[in-house]
């Protein structure tokens, strides 16, 4: 008998049992996908459909047009996209100039402290959102204990105007966005060797090198998952701008916002930006994804 | 590569953790040149003190000089003094080539000579066809030739190695041993190797420091410790050995007479000669080592300077290259290695519970100034918690009829 041909007949039975299998991965994977399509691919159908009709006052009128998306490439959105990029950034490059040193620090700690600290990195999340928020807008306020404690303790002569300010908004960003840059860093630097130290220093690195040469590309993997974490959502942050910033410079999620709130509406337009925001976050991650991948692949094609 | 060499002094070195004293006022000098070993038992402190040489510890007193410099504040990137380590700690994110560039890299040489030296050094370990690789891809004594190379390339005075081949398995670590005699001597610089392994320190060293508890024992060349024991513990960490309670009843002209307590009201006579000088009625340590020892059912003729005792056969364990035999006399158990060479004694083979004559030099009485732990069964009880040698790959042969 050929043995080639009898490899790639199934008997009934074969058959049988990959149809079962099939079925039951469809059936376990249900729910998930009910959940999917339902709060996902639908809702960005809608957002899709609405982002190609027409504004009207309050409602949209039901004609297809690409005028929205030609509103948006004309130019006029332009700032509040760089404002947004340049914000999001901005985040993510104190979260890992702050968070890299935290996280380093809570992987050196003996057990008993990384869980301590661990926690303490984890409490504010107890605290609500829009709570915490209010707070530093009491603690940045021109009147607030900073300024306060900067001014009797002589360092400055008249109140800082951080609140209402770009700076202000970084800063509550960098704070709430930061234990997202900790935790990934920390479970990268965690698991990382730490004899390579040693043996960086025996072949002639100072510390200071050592780290860079080391300790920094081996934590790439943490730094990478946390800027996604970061990145992704400061990009279409809504609130902290809200509350922190000044209308001089409004950032996406305030335009889309008041796109959909003040009369007349745009829901058009602010489906289209939602759309761009999502396509280009979609682009940006896939194009870091496969810078990532191949250079894992070409690693592993060397070796081979 | 050879330069002029320097050696190392190490003097009154202590080092403590937590109030746990790991080295304890150690001093030694090591020779220019000179493949040195440490060892001893885990937690002995060899690795400890491989670490302040390398500068990774701070010893609490004492000071370490390579040549003329005092090295014991210096950070390890500023010794000349290159180390590999026990799991390689090779940089996984860098290649083969990269890794062994590394320490040229950051002294920032330039590039054609960084590439001829990194040549050299795979060519050294037989390693320039694995250039490319990264260090998850090859093998364990693959990633050791690395190591070797990265270490080398900075052309140390002394290079250190922790417990290099504890990793590689026992043919490639028999084969790894050879090579890195050969870098030894292709090199020409002073190795120390920290192990615990005593068949590789033994196989490999011009001196060896037997270590325990901090302390250097004894050290010398390892046929020196092997022969010449100084403690109970570098009898018994060095090879396999019968040690034996005595008290000396007698000193004549050239030998010293012994009496061994067998337990009980057993007792035995033996004789030595002087590696020490011991008194009348003192108390001492015997030991002999199983290989001395010759066994056989018919009592030797010749008897100058042979001791001769009767015992009964115990355990009977075949190891290919020799038998071991567990002789019982009075209640001491003699371990015996009998090697199967026929020229010698062309007897059947020995039985169980058959008794035998042990007999030896007087020589290979080695007396040793110490008393061993009451109640210490030789045979049996574990003194230095290491496991006794005799089951390893030990076979029994099936009870002739």
């Amino acid at each position: 008998m050929n043995n080639s041909r009898h490899r790639n007949t199934f008997s009934q039975l074969e058959i049988r049992q990959v149809k079962k299998r099939n079925l039951q991965s469809w059936f376990l994977s249900m729910p998930s996908l009910i959940w999917l399509t339902a709060f996902f691919a639908v809702p960005y159908l809608i957002v899709i459909i609405y982002s190609l009709l027409v504004s009207d006052i309050y409602e949209v009128k039901f004609l297809f047009t690409l005028g929205a998306y030609r509103e948006i490439l004309s130019g006029a959105y332009f700032k509040p996209f760089f404002l947004s990029f340049r914000l999001a950034l901005i985040t993510t490059l104190f979260c890992i100039i702050l968070g890299y040193p935290v996280a380093y620090l809570i992987a050196r700690s003996s057990e008993k402290w990384k869980n301590i600290l661990l926690v303490l990195i984890i409490i504010p999340f107890w605290t609500n959102f829009i709570i915490r928020i209010f707070s530093w807008r009491i603690f940045l306020s021109t009147n607030g204990m900073l300024n306060e404690a900067l001014l009797s303790m002589g360092l400055i002569n008249q109140p800082l105007e951080i609140i209402r300010t770009d700076w202000a908004v970084i800063i509550v960003m960098v704070y709430v966005y930061l234990p997202y840059m900790i935790l990934p860093l920390y479970s990268v630097i965690e698991k990382l060797d730490f004899t390579l130290l040693d043996a960086a220093m025996d072949l002639g690195a100072s510390e200071r090198k050592a780290f860079f040469k080391v300790t920094l590309p081996l934590s790439r993997e943490g730094i990478f998952a946390g800027s996604i974490l970061v990145f992704i959502p400061a990009l279409g942050a809504y609130i902290i701008p809200q509350l922190m910033g000044n209308q001089n410079s409004l950032y996406i999620g305030q335009i889309i916002t008041y796109k959909i709130k003040n009369i007349p509406r745009n829901w058009p337009v602010a489906s289209a930006l939602s759309l761009i925001m999502l396509i280009i976050i979609a682009v940006i991650l896939l194009t870091g994804f496969s810078i990532y991948q191949k250079r894992k692949f070409r690693r592993m094609d060397e070796a081979r | 590569m050879r330069r002029a060499l320097e050696e190392i002094r190490i003097e009154h070195l202590t080092k403590s953790f937590d109030g746990f004293v790991a080295v304890n006022d150690v001093s030694l000098t090591i020779k220019p040149g000179e493949l040195y070993s440490f060892l001893g038992p885990s937690g002995c402190g060899k690795t400890t003190l491989l670490r302040m040489i390398a500068g990774f510890e701070t010893p609490l007193t004492g000071r370490i000089l390579l040549g003329n410099q005092d090295i014991t504040q210096l950070p390890p990137y500023k010794r000349q003094v290159n180390t590999i380590f026990q799991n390689y700690s090779l940089f996984p994110h860098m290649t083969v080539y990269e890794n062994v560039a590394f320490a040229l890299r950051i002294r920032k040489l330039p590039n054609p000579e960084i590439d001829a030296r990194v040549r050299e050094m795979l060519q050294l370990v037989k390693m320039e066809d694995q250039a490319a690789k990264y260090p998850n891809t090859i093998s364990g004594g693959q990633k050791q030739r690395v190591a070797i190379a990265r270490a080398l390339i900075n052309k140390p005075k002394v290079l250190l190695l922790d417990e290099p081949l504890a990793a590689l398995d026992l043919k490639l670590r028999q084969h790894m041993l050879i090579e890195l005699m050969n870098i030894h001597d292709a090199v020409g610089i002073t190795f120390i190797y920290v192990t615990h392994d005593q068949s590789e320190a033994m196989s490999i060293s011009d001196r060896v420091a037997v270590m325990n508890q901090g302390n250097i024992i004894q050290s010398g060349p390892p046929d020196d410790i092997y022969e010449r024991p100084a403690s109970i513990f570098s009898a018994y960490f060095i090879g396999d050995t019968n040690l034996i309670p005595a008290e000396v009843t007698s000193i004549e002209e050239d030998y010293v007479d012994l009496k061994c307590q067998a337990g009980g009201q057993d007792s035995f006579e033996i004789d030595s000669t002087f590696n020490i000088k011991p008194e009348v009625g003192q108390k001492l340590t015997v030991s002999l080592r199983p290989e001395k020892i010759a066994v056989s059912r018919t009592k030797p003729t010749e008897l100058d300077d042979i001791n001769v005792i009767k015992g009964v056969i115990e355990d009977i364990l075949y190891l290919g290259t020799h038998t071991q035999y567990i002789v019982k006399v009075g209640n001491l158990k003699f371990r015996v290695f009998d090697q199967h060479k026929r020229v010698y004694f062309d007897e059947a083979a020995l039985d169980w519970e058959e008794p035998v004559w042990l007999f030896w030099h007087d020589t290979d009485s080695w007396l040793i100034d110490e008393v061993t732990p009451a109640g210490l069964d030789v045979g049996e009880i574990n003194v230095f918690e290491r496991p006794i040698q005799m089951s390893r790959g030990g076979k029994r042969i099936p009870r002739s009829e």
